[in-house]
Protein backbone atom coordinates (compact mmCIF):
# COMPACT_ATOMS: atom_id res chain seq x y z
CA UNK A 1 0.00 0.00 0.00
CA UNK A 2 1.31 3.42 -1.18
CA UNK A 3 1.06 6.57 1.41
CA UNK A 4 -0.26 10.17 -0.16
CA UNK A 5 1.62 12.58 -1.62
CA UNK A 6 2.21 15.79 0.95
CA UNK A 7 3.58 18.11 -0.46
CA UNK A 8 5.45 20.91 1.11
CA UNK A 9 4.35 21.59 4.97
CA UNK A 10 4.81 23.23 7.96
CA UNK A 11 4.61 21.70 11.61
CA UNK A 12 1.15 23.31 13.48
CA UNK A 13 2.12 24.99 16.61
CA UNK A 14 -0.19 26.76 18.67
CA UNK A 15 1.89 30.04 19.13
CA UNK A 16 1.53 30.20 14.98
CA UNK A 17 -1.71 28.71 14.28
CA UNK A 18 -2.94 31.94 12.39
CA UNK A 19 0.64 32.18 10.68
CA UNK A 20 0.27 28.05 9.58
CA UNK A 21 -3.63 28.85 8.59
CA UNK A 22 -2.45 32.00 6.05
CA UNK A 23 0.86 31.36 4.74
CA UNK A 24 0.67 30.65 1.39
CA UNK A 25 2.13 26.92 0.20
CA UNK A 26 1.67 24.88 3.12
CA UNK A 27 0.10 21.74 1.15
CA UNK A 28 -0.15 19.64 4.80
CA UNK A 29 0.38 20.36 8.36
CA UNK A 30 1.76 18.39 11.46
CA UNK A 31 0.67 18.55 14.99
CA UNK A 32 2.62 17.51 17.66
CA UNK A 33 0.61 14.46 19.59
CA UNK A 34 1.22 15.06 23.04
CA UNK A 35 0.63 18.83 22.75
CA UNK A 36 -3.28 18.59 21.85
CA UNK A 37 -6.38 17.09 22.62
CA UNK A 38 -7.92 14.75 20.25
CA UNK A 39 -11.47 16.06 21.65
CA UNK A 40 -11.79 18.90 21.24
CA UNK A 41 -9.59 19.41 18.59
CA UNK A 42 -7.53 22.82 18.64
CA UNK A 43 -9.73 25.39 16.44
CA UNK A 44 -7.35 26.11 14.06
CA UNK A 45 -6.49 22.18 13.28
CA UNK A 46 -10.23 21.72 13.05
CA UNK A 47 -10.18 25.06 9.96
CA UNK A 48 -7.16 22.83 8.25
CA UNK A 49 -9.08 20.35 8.01
CA UNK A 50 -11.98 21.75 6.78
CA UNK A 51 -9.96 23.11 3.77
CA UNK A 52 -8.34 19.47 3.14
CA UNK A 53 -5.32 20.03 4.44
CA UNK A 54 -3.86 16.66 5.37
CA UNK A 55 -2.38 16.45 9.21
CA UNK A 56 0.44 14.23 10.42
CA UNK A 57 0.05 13.02 13.82
CA UNK A 58 3.92 12.58 15.33
CA UNK A 59 4.95 12.06 18.67
CA UNK A 60 8.13 12.37 20.78
CA UNK A 61 7.35 10.37 23.78
CA UNK A 62 6.84 6.65 22.70
CA UNK A 63 10.52 5.93 24.19
CA UNK A 64 10.25 3.01 21.11
CA UNK A 65 13.90 2.15 21.68
CA UNK A 66 13.55 2.11 25.27
CA UNK A 67 14.38 -1.59 27.47
CA UNK A 68 11.11 -0.90 28.85
CA UNK A 69 7.55 -1.61 28.06
CA UNK A 70 5.84 1.25 25.73
CA UNK A 71 3.52 3.05 28.14
CA UNK A 72 0.56 1.83 26.18
CA UNK A 73 -1.65 5.15 26.85
CA UNK A 74 0.88 7.06 25.06
CA UNK A 75 0.58 4.47 22.06
CA UNK A 76 -3.78 5.11 22.58
CA UNK A 77 -3.46 8.69 22.96
CA UNK A 78 -1.41 9.31 19.36
CA UNK A 79 -4.16 6.83 17.98
CA UNK A 80 -6.93 9.47 19.25
CA UNK A 81 -4.89 12.01 17.52
CA UNK A 82 -4.55 10.51 14.32
CA UNK A 83 -8.27 9.44 14.31
CA UNK A 84 -9.53 12.97 14.94
CA UNK A 85 -7.19 14.68 12.59
CA UNK A 86 -8.35 12.05 10.14
CA UNK A 87 -4.59 11.32 9.79
CA UNK A 88 -2.91 9.46 6.37
CA UNK A 89 0.13 8.22 8.91
CA UNK A 90 1.59 8.51 12.07
CA UNK A 91 5.43 9.10 12.98
CA UNK A 92 7.37 8.67 15.64
CA UNK A 93 11.63 8.35 16.19
CA UNK A 94 14.30 5.55 16.47
CA UNK A 95 15.15 6.85 20.07
CA UNK A 96 13.67 6.43 23.98
CA UNK A 97 13.30 9.21 26.84
CA UNK A 98 13.70 7.43 29.54
CA UNK A 99 14.82 4.85 31.83
CA UNK A 100 15.64 4.00 35.42
CA UNK A 101 12.17 5.71 36.04
CA UNK A 102 13.60 8.97 34.93
CA UNK A 103 12.36 11.00 31.97
CA UNK A 104 14.87 12.51 29.87
CA UNK A 105 12.41 14.66 28.45
CA UNK A 106 13.77 14.72 24.93
CA UNK A 107 14.99 12.32 22.54
CA UNK A 108 17.83 10.14 23.29
CA UNK A 109 19.78 8.16 20.37
CA UNK A 110 20.02 4.06 20.98
CA UNK A 111 23.19 1.61 20.66
CA UNK A 112 23.05 0.18 17.36
CA UNK A 113 23.28 -3.35 18.86
CA UNK A 114 21.60 -6.51 17.77
CA UNK A 115 19.84 -6.41 21.12
CA UNK A 116 18.71 -2.55 20.95
CA UNK A 117 17.03 -3.25 17.23
CA UNK A 118 15.43 -6.15 19.04
CA UNK A 119 14.28 -4.05 21.22
CA UNK A 120 12.77 -1.43 19.38
CA UNK A 121 11.41 -3.86 16.68
CA UNK A 122 9.39 -5.81 19.11
CA UNK A 123 8.10 -2.12 20.64
CA UNK A 124 7.21 -0.56 17.12
CA UNK A 125 5.23 -3.96 16.15
CA UNK A 126 3.18 -3.85 19.37
CA UNK A 127 2.47 0.12 18.38
CA UNK A 128 1.93 -0.76 14.86
CA UNK A 129 -0.66 -3.11 15.97
CA UNK A 130 -2.76 -0.43 18.14
CA UNK A 131 -2.62 2.83 15.34
CA UNK A 132 -4.86 3.28 13.10
CA UNK A 133 -2.30 3.95 10.54
CA UNK A 134 1.57 3.48 9.11
CA UNK A 135 3.63 4.43 11.25
CA UNK A 136 7.02 6.42 10.06
CA UNK A 137 9.95 6.27 12.10
CA UNK A 138 12.71 9.25 12.02
CA UNK A 139 16.40 9.53 12.37
CA UNK A 140 17.37 11.46 16.03
CA UNK A 141 20.17 14.26 16.14
CA UNK A 142 22.56 13.28 19.11
CA UNK A 143 25.30 14.61 20.81
CA UNK A 144 26.82 11.64 21.48
CA UNK A 145 27.20 8.09 20.69
CA UNK A 146 27.35 4.81 22.23
CA UNK A 147 30.74 3.14 22.09
CA UNK A 148 29.70 -0.31 21.11
CA UNK A 149 28.05 -0.16 17.66
CA UNK A 150 27.60 -3.40 15.39
CA UNK A 151 25.45 -1.57 12.46
CA UNK A 152 26.00 1.90 11.26
CA UNK A 153 22.98 4.32 11.28
CA UNK A 154 22.04 3.64 7.56
CA UNK A 155 22.13 -0.36 7.90
CA UNK A 156 20.41 0.17 11.54
CA UNK A 157 16.88 2.26 10.03
CA UNK A 158 16.99 -0.38 6.96
CA UNK A 159 16.93 -3.67 9.12
CA UNK A 160 14.21 -1.87 11.33
CA UNK A 161 12.08 -0.63 8.29
CA UNK A 162 13.01 -4.68 6.47
CA UNK A 163 11.24 -6.38 9.66
CA UNK A 164 8.65 -4.11 10.84
CA UNK A 165 7.07 -2.75 7.31
CA UNK A 166 7.20 0.83 9.33
CA UNK A 167 8.20 3.59 6.59
CA UNK A 168 11.23 6.06 6.73
CA UNK A 169 10.85 9.79 8.30
CA UNK A 170 14.33 10.95 7.13
CA UNK A 171 14.95 14.22 8.79
CA UNK A 172 17.78 16.13 6.91
CA UNK A 173 18.65 18.45 9.74
CA UNK A 174 19.67 15.50 12.19
CA UNK A 175 21.40 14.64 9.31
CA UNK A 176 22.99 17.09 9.46
CA UNK A 177 23.84 17.49 13.16
CA UNK A 178 25.24 14.17 12.89
CA UNK A 179 27.65 14.42 10.05
CA UNK A 180 29.21 17.36 12.06
CA UNK A 181 28.74 15.59 15.21
CA UNK A 182 29.40 11.92 14.99
CA UNK A 183 30.93 12.56 11.30
CA UNK A 184 28.04 10.45 9.69
CA UNK A 185 28.64 10.67 5.96
CA UNK A 186 25.14 12.01 4.24
CA UNK A 187 25.60 10.00 1.25
CA UNK A 188 26.37 6.57 2.80
CA UNK A 189 23.46 7.26 5.14
CA UNK A 190 21.15 7.73 2.25
CA UNK A 191 22.32 5.04 0.20
CA UNK A 192 21.73 2.51 2.87
CA UNK A 193 18.38 3.52 3.50
CA UNK A 194 15.37 1.74 1.70
CA UNK A 195 14.28 5.47 -0.22
CA UNK A 196 11.23 3.83 -1.78
CA UNK A 197 9.58 3.70 1.54
CA UNK A 198 10.11 7.01 2.60
CA UNK A 199 6.94 8.43 3.76
CA UNK A 200 8.47 12.28 4.30
CA UNK A 201 11.35 14.69 4.91
CA UNK A 202 12.11 16.85 8.14
CA UNK A 203 13.86 20.42 7.77
CA UNK A 204 14.94 22.13 10.40
CA UNK A 205 17.10 24.86 11.75
CA UNK A 206 19.90 25.11 14.31
CA UNK A 207 23.37 26.69 15.64
CA UNK A 208 26.40 25.71 15.52
CA UNK A 209 28.69 26.45 18.79
CA UNK A 210 32.38 25.03 18.18
CA UNK A 211 32.78 21.71 17.45
CA UNK A 212 28.55 21.18 17.99
CA UNK A 213 25.47 21.42 15.32
CA UNK A 214 22.74 21.88 17.87
CA UNK A 215 19.43 21.05 15.87
CA UNK A 216 17.31 24.04 18.22
CA UNK A 217 14.05 24.35 15.56
CA UNK A 218 14.69 27.73 17.15
CA UNK A 219 16.90 29.55 14.61
CA UNK A 220 16.67 29.73 10.96
CA UNK A 221 17.48 26.67 8.21
CA UNK A 222 21.11 27.26 7.25
CA UNK A 223 22.07 26.09 3.82
CA UNK A 224 23.99 22.84 4.99
CA UNK A 225 20.62 21.52 5.29
CA UNK A 226 19.30 22.28 2.22
CA UNK A 227 22.21 20.83 0.69
CA UNK A 228 21.53 17.90 2.55
CA UNK A 229 17.92 17.83 1.47
CA UNK A 230 19.59 18.41 -2.02
CA UNK A 231 21.42 14.71 -1.89
CA UNK A 232 18.23 13.25 -0.39
CA UNK A 233 16.12 14.60 -3.57
CA UNK A 234 18.76 13.40 -6.01
CA UNK A 235 18.07 10.30 -5.05
CA UNK A 236 14.48 10.24 -4.51
CA UNK A 237 10.94 12.83 -4.98
CA UNK A 238 10.13 12.72 -1.72
CA UNK A 239 6.20 12.25 -0.84
CA UNK A 240 6.34 15.63 1.30
CA UNK A 241 8.76 17.83 2.96
CA UNK A 242 7.89 19.71 6.30
CA UNK A 243 9.57 22.56 7.56
CA UNK A 244 9.60 22.19 11.60
CA UNK A 245 10.10 25.68 13.83
CA UNK A 246 9.68 25.05 17.82
CA UNK A 247 10.44 28.18 19.01
CA UNK A 248 11.77 32.03 18.63
CA UNK A 249 9.06 32.47 15.73
CA UNK A 250 9.97 35.06 12.94
CA UNK A 251 8.58 37.06 11.22
CA UNK A 252 5.50 35.24 9.40
CA UNK A 253 7.41 36.62 5.50
CA UNK A 254 10.86 34.58 7.31
CA UNK A 255 8.52 31.31 7.34
CA UNK A 256 7.17 31.79 3.89
CA UNK A 257 10.98 32.21 2.48
CA UNK A 258 11.44 29.02 4.25
CA UNK A 259 8.88 27.21 2.51
CA UNK A 260 9.73 28.82 -0.43
CA UNK A 261 13.70 27.42 -0.46
CA UNK A 262 12.69 24.10 0.57
CA UNK A 263 9.89 24.03 -2.89
CA UNK A 264 12.87 25.28 -4.77
CA UNK A 265 15.13 22.29 -3.99
CA UNK A 266 12.31 19.90 -4.11
CA UNK A 267 11.62 20.86 -7.62
CA UNK A 268 14.63 21.50 -8.88
CA UNK B 1 16.45 -6.36 34.26
CA UNK B 2 18.15 -6.76 30.79
CA UNK B 3 21.43 -5.36 30.23
CA UNK B 4 20.20 -3.01 27.27
CA UNK B 5 17.77 -1.50 30.47
CA UNK B 6 20.94 -1.59 32.85
CA UNK B 7 22.67 0.68 30.09
CA UNK B 8 20.32 3.06 29.36
CA UNK B 9 19.00 3.69 32.72
CA UNK B 10 23.14 4.47 33.98
CA UNK B 11 23.73 6.67 30.96
CA UNK B 12 19.92 8.59 31.83
CA UNK B 13 21.14 8.80 35.42
CA UNK B 14 24.45 10.35 33.95
CA UNK B 15 22.71 12.50 31.76
CA UNK B 16 20.11 13.63 34.54
CA UNK B 17 20.96 13.33 37.75
CA UNK B 18 24.94 13.83 37.99
CA UNK B 19 25.73 9.89 37.61
CA UNK B 20 28.80 8.67 36.47
CA UNK B 21 29.89 8.38 33.07
CA UNK B 22 29.41 5.07 31.77
CA UNK B 23 31.97 3.14 29.95
CA UNK B 24 32.97 3.99 26.50
CA UNK B 25 31.48 7.18 26.61
CA UNK B 26 32.89 10.01 25.62
CA UNK B 27 33.01 12.55 28.75
CA UNK B 28 32.23 15.87 26.89
CA UNK B 29 29.34 14.75 24.90
CA UNK B 30 27.56 13.60 27.71
CA UNK B 31 28.41 16.85 29.55
CA UNK B 32 27.08 18.48 26.09
CA UNK B 33 23.86 16.22 26.10
CA UNK B 34 23.44 16.97 29.76
CA UNK B 35 23.87 20.82 29.20
CA UNK B 36 21.04 20.52 26.10
CA UNK B 37 18.82 18.62 28.22
CA UNK B 38 18.46 20.96 31.30
CA UNK B 39 18.10 23.94 28.44
CA UNK B 40 15.49 22.13 26.88
CA UNK B 41 13.84 21.27 30.27
CA UNK B 42 14.57 24.76 31.29
CA UNK B 43 12.77 26.08 28.19
CA UNK B 44 9.34 24.03 28.97
CA UNK B 45 9.60 25.54 32.16
CA UNK B 46 9.72 29.30 31.19
CA UNK B 47 6.96 28.51 28.47
CA UNK B 48 4.73 26.95 31.16
CA UNK B 49 5.14 28.91 34.23
CA UNK B 50 6.03 32.03 32.62
CA UNK B 51 4.75 33.74 35.88
CA UNK B 52 8.15 32.22 37.51
CA UNK B 53 10.69 33.13 35.34
CA UNK B 54 9.15 36.87 35.99
CA UNK B 55 9.62 37.00 39.13
CA UNK B 56 12.57 35.39 39.27
CA UNK B 57 14.30 37.27 36.52
CA UNK B 58 17.74 36.94 36.19
CA UNK B 59 17.24 34.28 39.03
CA UNK B 60 15.66 31.64 37.38
CA UNK B 61 17.68 30.26 35.18
CA UNK B 62 20.56 29.74 38.12
CA UNK B 63 17.61 28.42 40.69
CA UNK B 64 16.17 26.01 37.96
CA UNK B 65 19.39 24.77 37.47
CA UNK B 66 20.24 23.74 40.87
CA UNK B 67 16.48 22.66 41.61
CA UNK B 68 16.68 20.25 38.28
CA UNK B 69 19.71 18.69 38.49
CA UNK B 70 19.11 17.65 42.07
CA UNK B 71 15.58 16.71 40.56
CA UNK B 72 15.57 14.76 37.68
CA UNK B 73 11.90 14.70 36.27
CA UNK B 74 10.39 11.04 36.94
CA UNK B 75 9.09 8.74 34.52
CA UNK B 76 5.09 9.45 34.64
CA UNK B 77 4.79 13.06 35.98
CA UNK B 78 3.89 15.18 33.89
CA UNK B 79 5.84 18.75 33.12
CA UNK B 80 3.27 20.79 35.06
CA UNK B 81 3.22 18.80 38.25
CA UNK B 82 7.31 18.92 37.59
CA UNK B 83 7.09 22.23 38.11
CA UNK B 84 4.69 22.56 41.01
CA UNK B 85 7.34 20.96 42.63
CA UNK B 86 9.99 23.38 41.55
CA UNK B 87 7.23 26.16 42.84
CA UNK B 88 6.83 24.40 46.35
CA UNK B 89 10.62 24.60 46.39
CA UNK B 90 10.78 28.11 45.77
CA UNK B 91 8.57 28.82 48.17
CA UNK B 92 10.08 26.85 50.69
CA UNK B 93 13.48 28.43 50.09
CA UNK B 94 12.43 31.75 50.57
CA UNK B 95 10.62 30.80 54.20
CA UNK B 96 13.94 29.75 55.42
CA UNK B 97 15.65 32.99 53.69
CA UNK B 98 13.06 34.89 55.83
CA UNK B 99 13.47 32.86 58.81
CA UNK B 100 17.28 33.21 58.67
CA UNK B 101 16.89 37.54 58.34
CA UNK B 102 14.59 37.49 60.77
CA UNK B 103 16.81 35.09 63.05
CA UNK B 104 19.28 37.65 62.62
CA UNK B 105 17.27 40.68 63.63
CA UNK B 106 16.83 38.61 66.94
CA UNK B 107 20.52 37.96 67.44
Amino acid sequence: MGLPTLGVGIGWRSEIDLTVERLPGVDFVEVLAENVSPDPLPESLRVLRGRGVPVVAHAVSLSLGGAEPVDPRRVAHLAAVAEAVDAPLVSEHVAFTGAGGLDSGHLLPLPRTREALDVLVRNVRAAQQDLPVPLALENIAALLEWPDGELSEGRFLAELVERTDCWLLVDVANLHANATNLGTEPGRFLDELPLERLAYVHVAGGVRHGDLYHDTHAHAVPPEVLEVLGELCSRVSPPGVLLERDDAYPPDAELAAELAAIRAVVSR
Amino acid sequence: MTDLAARQAELVRALLADGPVPAGFDPDRVRAEAAALLAKRRGVAARLRPDLAATLGDRFRPLFDTWARENPRRAGESFRADLDAFARWLQERERQERERRSGHRLD
